[in-house]
């Protein structure tokens, strides 16, 4: 892994170091912030920042920085699992039926043409407000909409290795299909996966904050920087840090998220899937 | 075996309306509490409410109720609005035009924008300018629009006071009011499109640039900008096009987030206020007209691709 680094593009390197930086803060964050993220009238409402309470106070007179440090472990969590949710059965269907291809990859290739079609936000909105927000089931959506789009990719690249030799050499020896799959197809289709996982994980972030934007996310008091933003939106003249620093928060999230995927993607060959989420 | 292929995609389109519209009315229906009540509030009579009832049908089998709705709905009949007490379709209509106006005019910049931004890069390919736009552009591409619209109300409505915060259209009278009123939404929606565009365009026209013709039309002598301009232009527009299709479909999910920051009354707005106010007909009329103009934009963008790229159709 360390050999990679020299080849690495630098902005990637940047990149990945912000990502290491969020996700000592989600791990550690609630250890050290300074006040809890939803207690109220810890400072004077609307105080600007100052070395008490360092990104300021919000209407309510919480602390800033405290919610917004706490936000990243709500954000992270939520996204990551949603992902991680999606890529694996999205993966998992792509294998299955880019192996097995015949009916079975016609049928399921069919169901995931009219899942692909569902326009996701409009659907997520029904369905969250349908059933009640909460965090599973909006991770559940989320992973839900990833599904067939992973499927898809991933399915492709593995009709391109069934095709190679060393498969048809493999099921000449008389290997099991599970053995075939996990040491002749994983290994060249892991790349793909790990593309969508990373482009994926930034839709998700960008996704999952526009649904608590919305009023669709985690429900107050809960720190999520969506829902801060939308909170602040009311305050913005009075209060203008309560609505930048998660604002900041998410892009300094999803924007080195992206410049990594883009350089992990040319160093492994593939081309990045970008899509309009 | 295209027209099979289109044929093909269409028929997929409209299957997937069927079912999306199926959806819809499902997520709808399982709102919770009960509409009849809720839309009578708490004081209303036993009698009342079963009257309500009665009259929205809510006793029926769901799929009965259903292929009412539907059979209703394609008729143009989209009931009665339960919050504002009059037909959905006035109520809708003033929406959709407020919403088309802003989509319009976002697409309008968005393809004066990508076109420029496309071709400087084409011509700079390889040097500083086109290694930032690279850059920006997908800086531009990260950024949720929600993020964008309130931090362009931060610097240009309340750092430096210059456009309003708010989208508010009932006081807007000329074009360029209309323009100045709707200048930072355009902005939020123009942005996201353009970076995405101006991305893909930008992947496409490096591959056309170092393909063999345009290689030839260089060494031919032939000025950069013609060499630009006709030979590898026109190759990079069908791309173009599809990714234009993609953008509009987006639109239908990008109006729901920047109408809500700049409280413009349009349809995405309405959307999230009358899930809110459990306003059940106007809720499955907006999200039936936005599902479907996002499919159909998907389904033109797939097609475009079939047409434009023969080695696609054997698959």
């Amino acid at each position: 892994m360390l050999a990679w680094f020299p080849e690495w593009p630098l902005s990637a390197l940047i990149a990945g170091s912000i990502l290491v930086l969020h996700g000592v803060i989600a791990l550690t964050g609630p250890m050290w912030a300074p006040y809890s993220p939803t207690k109220i009238l810890v400072g004077q409402p609307f105080a600007s920042p100052s070395t008490a309470h360092l990104l300021g106070t919000d209407n309510l007179g919480r602390d800033v920085f405290s919610r917004v440090v706490y936000g990243e472990r709500t954000v992270l969590t939520l996204s990551l699992s949603a992902t991680g949710l999606g890529v694996l059965c999205g993966a998992s269907l792509g294998l299955v039926t880019g192996y097995a291809r015949g009916w079975l990859d016609e049928v399921v290739m069919r169901i995931i043409d009219i899942m692909i079609s569902i326009p996701p936000l409009i659907l997520a909105l029904l369905v969250i407000s349908a059933l009640g927000s909460s965090p599973l089931l909006l991770v559940l959506t989320v992973a839900f909409f990833y599904v067939p789009r992973v499927a898809r990719v991933v399915r492709a690249a593995t009709l391109r290795v069934v095709m190679e030799d060393f498969v048809t050499i493999a099921r000449a020896r008389g290997e099991s299909a599970w053995s075939i799959a996990h040491k002749e197809l994983l290994p060249n289709v892991i790349g793909t996966v790990l593309v969508e996982f990373a482009i994926r994980s930034g839709y998700a972030v960008i996704f999952i904050g526009s649904m608590g934007f919305l009023g669709f996310g985690p429900p107050p008091p809960t720190p999520e920087w969506g829902l801060m933003v939308n909170q602040g939106r009311e305050y913005i003249v009075t209060a203008p840090w309560a609505v930048v620093a998660p604002a900041v928060g998410i892009a300094s999230l999803v924007v080195p998220l992206n410049l990594f995927t883009d350089g992990m993607a040319r160093l492994l060959g593939q081309s990045v899937p970008w899509e309009r989420h | 075996m295209l027209i099979r292929l289109v044929a093909s995609r269409i028929v997929i389109s409209l299957f997937s309306l069927l079912v999306v519209s199926w959806a819809i009315f499902w997520a709808v229906e399982w709102l919770p509490g009960d509409t009849a009540a809720r839309v009578l509030g708490r004081e209303a009579s036993a009698e009342s409410v079963r009257v309500l009832r009665a009259r929205l049908h809510l006793a029926d089998p769901p799929l009965v109720r259903y292929g009412h709705w539907l059979e209703h709905f394609v008729q143009g009949d989209w009931g009665e609005s339960l919050a504002a007490d009059r037909p959905v379709v006035r109520y809708v209509f003033p929406r959709l035009r407020n919403t088309l106006i802003l989509a319009g005019l976002a697409l309008g910049l968005y393809l004066i924008l990508s076109l420029t931004i496309g071709v400087v890069t084409a011509l700079f390919h390889g040097q500083v300018l086109d290694t930032w736009l690279s850059v920006l552009t997908l800086v531009g591409m990260s950024m949720p629009e929600f993020v964008v619209g309130i931090l362009l109300v931060l610097v240009f409505a309340v750092a430096v006071p210059l456009f309003p915060p708010l989208a508010l259209m009932d006081q807007v009278k000329t074009f360029p009011g209309l323009l100045y009123t709707l200048s930072l939404p355009i902005l939020t929606l123009t942005a996201a499109m353009t970076a995405y565009a101006v991305r893909m365009m930008r992947d496409n026209l490096i591959e056309v640039l170092e393909s063999d013709y345009v290689q030839m039309a260089t060494l031919k002598g032939l000025p950069r900008v013609r060499v630009v301009l006709r030979h590898a232009l026109p190759n990079a527009l069908g791309p173009a096009l599809n990714v234009t299709a993609l953008n509009i479909a987006w639109l239908m999910g990008g109006v729901v987030v920047v109408e809500t920051v700049f409280n413009f009354p349009g349809l995405g707005r309405l959307l999230v206020d009358s899930i809110s106010f459990h306003d059940v007909p106007v809720i499955e009329a907006i999200a039936v007209v936005l599902a479907s103009v996002y499919m159909l934009a998907n389904l033109v963008a797939d097609v475009l691709v079939l047409v434009l790229n023969p080695r696609l159709r054997a698959s």
